[in-house]
């Protein structure tokens, strides 16, 4: 008899006639049950979503492709896949292995395929350390990323995609980011936006099927695209230069984040080779002083080394960029350092002749990593404006001409006696003979200036020795409430028990039968005794 | 500066213009009196006087130039080609006291022109001029040897501020008329793109024939 057996019936409830949004009009099955009005905005938002997964779908469909292309390249290491024309193509990898060896333990973001072999070693030592920083990275990455973004951690982790699992991860996450930051900058372009995606999107798949390109070739190809796009992009907004370079930005960002790990370095050229000989030739000028080069510099003086640290920091970190436009802002980053460190000793502004000097010693010092395929993938692909007549161009120069004067730099360009110098380059001799002396004083506390490096290292073992006290306290802390926390369940369970035993818990078996308890049973007249007659 | 004219041309110029000569000549002097209006002066804004840029207006055509210094120095001559590549004009200065450093100026003219042939815009610069008495070039054999290498002569202090708007701005005019008469060029079938590899950048939304006059430069 319940309303429930009634509803199964022919009779329908009133409230299912009305729009189920709530909003009291009547709904419609057509418009799946809502009313005309809550039907056309949820319509709008059903198709704003189906905009946006579009893009999304794009994107992904964008990321099989590179994937697909990556494991394609990842197959021609394994001899058996190898087809017969690439056979040419996999001796030279052969015979450039040696030199890729040694770049991959610097390179945090190398190529992919070819080299399988010698990375699978490093990651063997280090393999627990991965695959713990792996895990952390798919957690992190599950709290950024969308659901669509993420593909299943078996797909990720499939053997031989790519050398070394958690770094090209790392650095798809960072793609993934920058596509998403392109969309949504477009977004605000609306109808252009779209266009200039496509664009973009056909530019990067046409370059996919041009890897055999010269690297010449290559920027010839990247310039071109550039000059093309901003000549639309003049067009469309009607010549004015800022929100043409603004668009143009993102293009670059979002092509050469793309672009990449394939057009960084390429094997076609000789920059690795480049890269090792200008590494060794700075570390074989390790010698060279402050004095030699007439820097401007005093080092002595606490704020001016200070900036001498941060501009070494900012042209090393120039390889971790992948954009060239963060690449030439990691360089202008390290000469604004310059400029202060100039400016503080010696209270004017920095020419051209106190520039140059000091940046070189800066190189000397800071011997950044890939620095000949970091200027070459500038030069090659940076959108040409910023480099021709911006100031970052103005510090990209410099920084060219640095490295040309550290290449030919002789006994003259330093005013020393040839002997002098080959002494020195031989290591013979050094010209900092009484640094020996100096380096045990440059202790803790002494904040010894003459070797900025020593203090920087015991400023870090500082800074290491308090982290490490910390840490011991936030430990002590943590096992401090461990013993609380511990005790207080015991005295918990111990007043339990005293109250258990003060109150013993007694259950009575009740003695009666079924309606013993009941208390009206008083009340009522005692049960009818038998009468018994007799006659 | 220079006349504003109510022209309705929207173009942009951008020019980056070499300091090159020897050091000492006043280099850095000039730069600083051109673009801070300040000489020897310990009260200076700017970080760095090593890249500046100028904003003009010549004749309703906006400009901006990017005035490169560079190290003087012996030891980095060598170095001139990175700094010069692409620039539109340079400015080459010597101190009139100092022989030497004019002897400087015309090997920096024989390089430039080997490697960059007619394109760039030459300035032969005599600073100092408030040091007369010290003279040490003549003026009628420099201004001489300038017009012959195609370059223009200018006498400049920049410590009494002389002649150093007037060879700015006649050096705008020139790399204007210059990138003019490569538009000309490059409007016959070639393409627009190495123009605009090459650092000049015209913005420019009139027909070509407006432009082709060529008569702009004489208004200021
Ligand atoms: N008398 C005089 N001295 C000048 C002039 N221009 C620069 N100087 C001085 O010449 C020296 C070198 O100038 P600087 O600009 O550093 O030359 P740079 O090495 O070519 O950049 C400085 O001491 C200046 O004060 C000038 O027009 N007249
Ligand atoms: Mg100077």
């Amino acid at each position: 008899m319940s309303q429930k057996s009634e509803r199964r019936g022919i009779h329908v409830d009133q409230s299912e006639l009305l729009c189920k949004k709530g909003c009291g009009y009547y709904g419609n099955a057509a418009w799946q049950g809502l009313c005309s009005k809550c039907w056309r905005e949820e319509y709008q938002r059903a198709r704003q979503k189906q905009i946006q997964e579009d893009w999304a779908l794009a994107e992904k469909l964008q990321r099989e492709e590179e994937a697909a292309y990556a494991s394609s390249q990842g197959a021609q290491s394994q001899p058996s896949l190898t087809p017969f024309s690439k056979f040419e193509e996999k001796k030279t990898n052969e015979k450039t292995r040696k030199v890729t060896t040694v770049k991959k333990f610097f390179s945090p973001s190398s190529r992919t395929a070819p080299k399988k072999a010698p990375c699978e070693k490093v990651e063997k030592v280090s393999g627990a350390r991965e695959r713990h920083g792996e895990a952390l990275l798919r957690d992190l990455r599950g709290m950024f990323t969308q659901p669509w973004e993420m593909m299943s951690p078996t797909e990720e982790s499939h053997e031989g995609k790519t050398p070394s699992p958690s770094i090209s991860r790392q650095s798809s996450i960072e793609t993934d980011r920058v596509s998403r930051d392109f969309v949504d900058f477009l977004k605000n372009l609306q109808k252009p936006g779209r266009e200039i995606h496509k664009q973009c999107r056909a530019f990067i798949e046409n370059m996919a099927n041009k890897k055999d390109l010269g690297a010449d070739e290559l920027s010839e190809c990247v310039q071109d695209f550039y000059q093309n796009m901003s000549d639309r992009l003049m067009t469309h907004f009607k010549g004015s230069t800022e929100r043409v370079e603004r668009v143009m930005d993102q293009v670059e960002k979002y092509i050469m984040t793309r672009l990449y790990k394939n057009v960084f370095c390429p094997e076609t050229t000789d920059d690795e080779k480049k890269d090792l000989a200008t590494q060794h030739r700075i570390r074989a000028l390790h010698w060279v002083t402050i004095e030699m080069l007439c820097v401007p510099v005093d080092e002595e003086i606490p704020e001016v080394s200070d900036n001498v640290v941060k501009a070494i920091t900012d042209v090393i970190e120039m390889d971790s960029k992948r954009v060239p436009r963060d690449k030439l802002a990691c360089i202008t980053r390290c000469s604004k350092h310059i400029f202060n460190a100039i400016k503080i000793t010696k209270n004017e502004p920095a020419s051209a002749d106190d520039f140059l000097p000091t940046l070189i010693y800066i190189v000397l010092k800071a011997n950044p990593p890939r620095l000949q395929s970091n200027i070459q993938y500038i030069t090659r692909f940076c959108n040409p404006s910023r480099l021709m007549t911006g100031e970052d161009g103005y510090y990209f120069t410099n920084l060219c001409c640095a490295v040309a004067f550290i290449e030919k730099l002789d006994a003259q360009s330093l005013n020393l006696s040839a002997e002098d110098f080959e002494r020195y380059m031989s290591g013979q001799a050094s010209p900092r003979k009484q640094e020996p002396e100096l380096w045990p004083q440059a202790g803790p506390g002494g904040g010894g200036g003459s070797s900025p490096g020593l203090t920087q290292v015991y400023q870090s073992l500082d800074l290491l020795t308090g982290l490490e006290a910390r840490q011991e306290r936030v430990l002590e802390g943590a096992r401090g409430l461990e013993s609380d926390l511990i005790s207080w369940q015991e005295s918990v369970e111990r007043e339990v028990q005293e109250i258990l035993e003060k109150y013993p818990l007694e259950i009575r078996t009740p003695a009666s039968a079924i309606d013993s308890d009941n208390v009206e049973n008083d009340r009522l007249p005692p049960p009818l005794q038998p009468q018994v007659f007799v006659g | 500066m220079a006349a504003s004219g109510a022209g309705s041309g929207s173009k942009t110029y951008s020019f980056k213009v070499v300091l090159l000569g020897e050091g000492c000549v006043g280099k850095t002097s000039l730069v600083l009196r051109y673009c801070e209006n300040k000489f020897n002066d310990k009260h200076i804004t700017t970080l760095q006087a090593s890249f500046l840029t100028k904003k003009l207006n010549i004749g309703g055509k906006r400009v901006n130039l990017a005035i490169w210094d560079t190290a003087g120095q012996e030891r980095f001559h060598a170095l001139g080609p990175i700094y010069y590549r692409d620039s539109n004009g340079a400015i080459l200065v010597y101190d009139v006291t100092d022989e030497d450093s004019f002897q400087k100026v015309k090997n920096w003219v024989k390089e430039l022109r080997k490697m960059l042939g007619n394109e760039i815009c030459l300035c032969i610069v005599g600073n100092k001029i408030d040091l007369e008495k010290e003279r040490n070039v003549s003026v009628q054999e420099a201004e001489q040897y300038a017009e012959s290498v195609g370059a223009k002569h200018y006498h400049s202090s920049a410590k009494l501020n002389k002649g150093i708007e007037e060879l700015f701005l006649d050096l705008c005019k020139r790399m204007m008329e210059t990138a003019q008469a490569d538009v000309r060029a490059k409007g016959n079938g070639a393409s627009q793109s190495g123009m605009s590899r090459r650092g000049v950048q015209i913005i420019d939304d009139e027909p070509q024939a407006a432009m082709a006059a060529g008569g702009c430069c004489s208004s200021a």
